[in-house]
Order: structure tokens, then sequence, then C-alpha cells
């Protein structure tokens, strides 16, 4: 708490100045003082003057999390969200690059045929819809099944316009990328100084 | 004064990053038959070369590593690339020699053929 409202002080809010802000002495053998705001009003600065380790003390944190994530690993985490592929959200992950003339979409859609893709393109919006079937076999005992079986629509506005004609997809290993040329209203110009 | 500096470059020298390939578990089905036990397991943008399957001691063990080769700059990212790992107890029951595996659409197919000492058998009862 007593961080967030310095940084907020800091910014321009304006609040309660009786909290405590901590302040680094290295000289002083302890490191770390408190010091009520209230002093610091006229024109005093309370700098980290170690900011990277903050950086660090935080690193180590983010660090930690992903150890205990990991713990999980023995145990089943196969349904903790965010650590598989999903369409929970009831949507692929994509990727989007650009690269100078061109976009390139990518969407994360393992097992489903093309016969079961439609992608609409129309000036800069783009959907991509799809439905995966399902795959359990005849005469077969189930022991598990976590792989979704659904339909989906994601819908994107792209940064620019594209040209619909030349835009090329192709899927490849449960991974289609689309290929979309801007148009040429929205490519990027070199211009010459005179 | 001295001893200042020296605690602002203690700082810069430890570069702590480790940039290690994330692990993800691939979501799978699993059916049995009384033939064998099948397993579908989703890793999209994994190719062949990078894929392996060992069972070793009864444990099927399954990694896939997915290298994606960006273009361009990326405007967003939702995924990347990722090490797909996930291990398994299989029935000593599995006769290790049959097990044959396809890849199709980024989702691995996986055979288990069970032996024939493990299949299930009808016994004829012979009238005396």
């Amino acid at each position: 708490m007593l961080l967030k409202n310095y940084f907020l002080k800091n910014n321009g809010i304006n609040i309660d100045t009786n909290y405590f802000i901590p302040k680094f002495c290295p000289g002083n053998g302890k490191g770390l003082k408190f010091i009520q705001a209230k002093t610091l009003e006229k024109g005093g600065i309370a700098m980290f003057t170690r900011l990277s380790d903050i950086n660090r003390l935080f690193n180590a944190m983010d660090f930690f999390r992903n150890r205990l994530d990991s713990l999980y690993s023995d145990v089943d985490w196969a349904y903790t969200p965010g650590l598989k592929w999903s369409m929970e959200d009831r949507f692929p992950k994509t990727n989007l690059y650009e690269d100078g003339d061109l976009f390139e979409i990518r969407a994360e859609l393992p097992g489903i045929g093309k016969e079961y893709l439609n992608v609409k393109i129309k000036g800069n919006y783009l959907e991509i819809s799809g439905t995966r079937k399902s795959t359990t076999p005849e005469k077969y005992s189930i022991h598990r099944t976590e792989r979704d079986i659904t339909s989906f629509t994601r819908s994107f506005t792209l940064p620019a316009d594209v040209d619909s004609e030349k835009a090329k997809a192709t899927l490849e290993n449960g991974i289609l990328s689309l290929t979309l040329p801007k148009s040429e209203a929205a490519k990027p110009k070199q211009i010459k100084i005179a | 004064m001295s001893n200042k500096t020296d605690m602002v470059k203690a700082g810069e020298k430890n570069i702590e990053k480790t940039r290690t390939l994330e692990a993800v578990l691939p979501s799978v089905d699993i059916y049995e038959s009384e033939e064998e036990i099948l397993l579908f397991a989703d890793m999209p943008g994994v190719l062949k070369e990078d894929l392996k399957v060992n069972i070793d001691n009864g444990t099927l063990s399954l990694s896939g590593i997915r290298k994606l080769q960006p273009r361009g700059a990326a405007r967003w990212e939702e995924f990347g690339d990722v090490e797909y790992r996930r291990n398994f107890s299989v029935p000593q029951t599995i006769n290790v020699e049959k097990v044959y595996a396809e890849l199709k659409d980024g989702v691995l197919k996986l055979h288990l053929p069970k032996s024939e000492a493990a299949k299930p058998r009808l016994i004829q009862i012979n009238a005396a």
C-alpha cells in the first residue's frame, strides 16, 4: 500500500500524506528507513537509489511463481486453465505479425480439417470460424476427454485494410497461416527527400 | 561513496536471465478397446521431427517441441514456442514393439496395442 500511494503521489494524484515512505539509506547500516511523507512535502525527494534491486525482487517472485506452477506437474495440472490448448474461451489463440506490405495471422487449430474451417475477409475485418469434430472411435471405452469438441468464431479488426483477392491461407500441422497483403492505400510508401 | 557504486554495479552484473522453453501439457483423449489403448494429443505446430514418444519401464513420455518462425514484427502474440510434455503410466500389458503413432493436423494419435496374453479370450467349454 505504501508503495502504491507513493507512486500515485508522484503521478500528481493527491492523497493523504500521513503515510511513511521507504527510503534506501545504504549508509546507516539498516539499508532502509521509513520517512513520513509530510517531511518530504517541501521539495524532498525519496528515490530508490537501487531500483534494480526492486526489479530483481519482482523477478525472484516470478521465478517462485513458475516453480510453484510446475509443482503441479506431478499432479494433474491438465485442468489448470491457461496451461493447455483449449477453446474454453470459445476461440483459438492467434498471433499477428506485420511484415512490411503484409500481415500474417496464425491460429492454433489442432485437429480441424480444412473442410471445417471458414475464413472471411472484408476490408480490415477478418473472421475465422470452424468446428472441431469428435474423434471418439466406436466400440472404445473412454478414459479421458480433455480435448474439446466445439465450434468457434473469432473476428478481428486488422490494423489496416487488406487485399482480399491476394490473401492466401495454409493449414499445416494444426496451425492456420493467413498471408494478407495490405491494400494499395495502406502500403507503406517511401518518401523522397527533395 | 565507493561503497555505493559497488552496490549499483552488483545489480547490473547479476543478469539472472535463463530462457527456458515453456513446458505445456497437451490435452489428451484416451480410449480403450479390447485390442488397444488409443491416445490423442493436441500438439499444434509440432513437426514430426520434433516429436518424441518414448516408452520406458511402464512410463510413456510424450515430448513435442514447437518452433514457430515468426515473420516480421509481432503485433500480438498469444502463443509462442513451447514444449508439449506429458507422462503417463502404461500397463505392462502393452505390446511395446507394436506401438505406432500418427501425426495429423497437429494431433498425435498413438496406438498402444495390448499383448496377446492380455486380450480377453473366449474359453470354450468342452462337454465331457
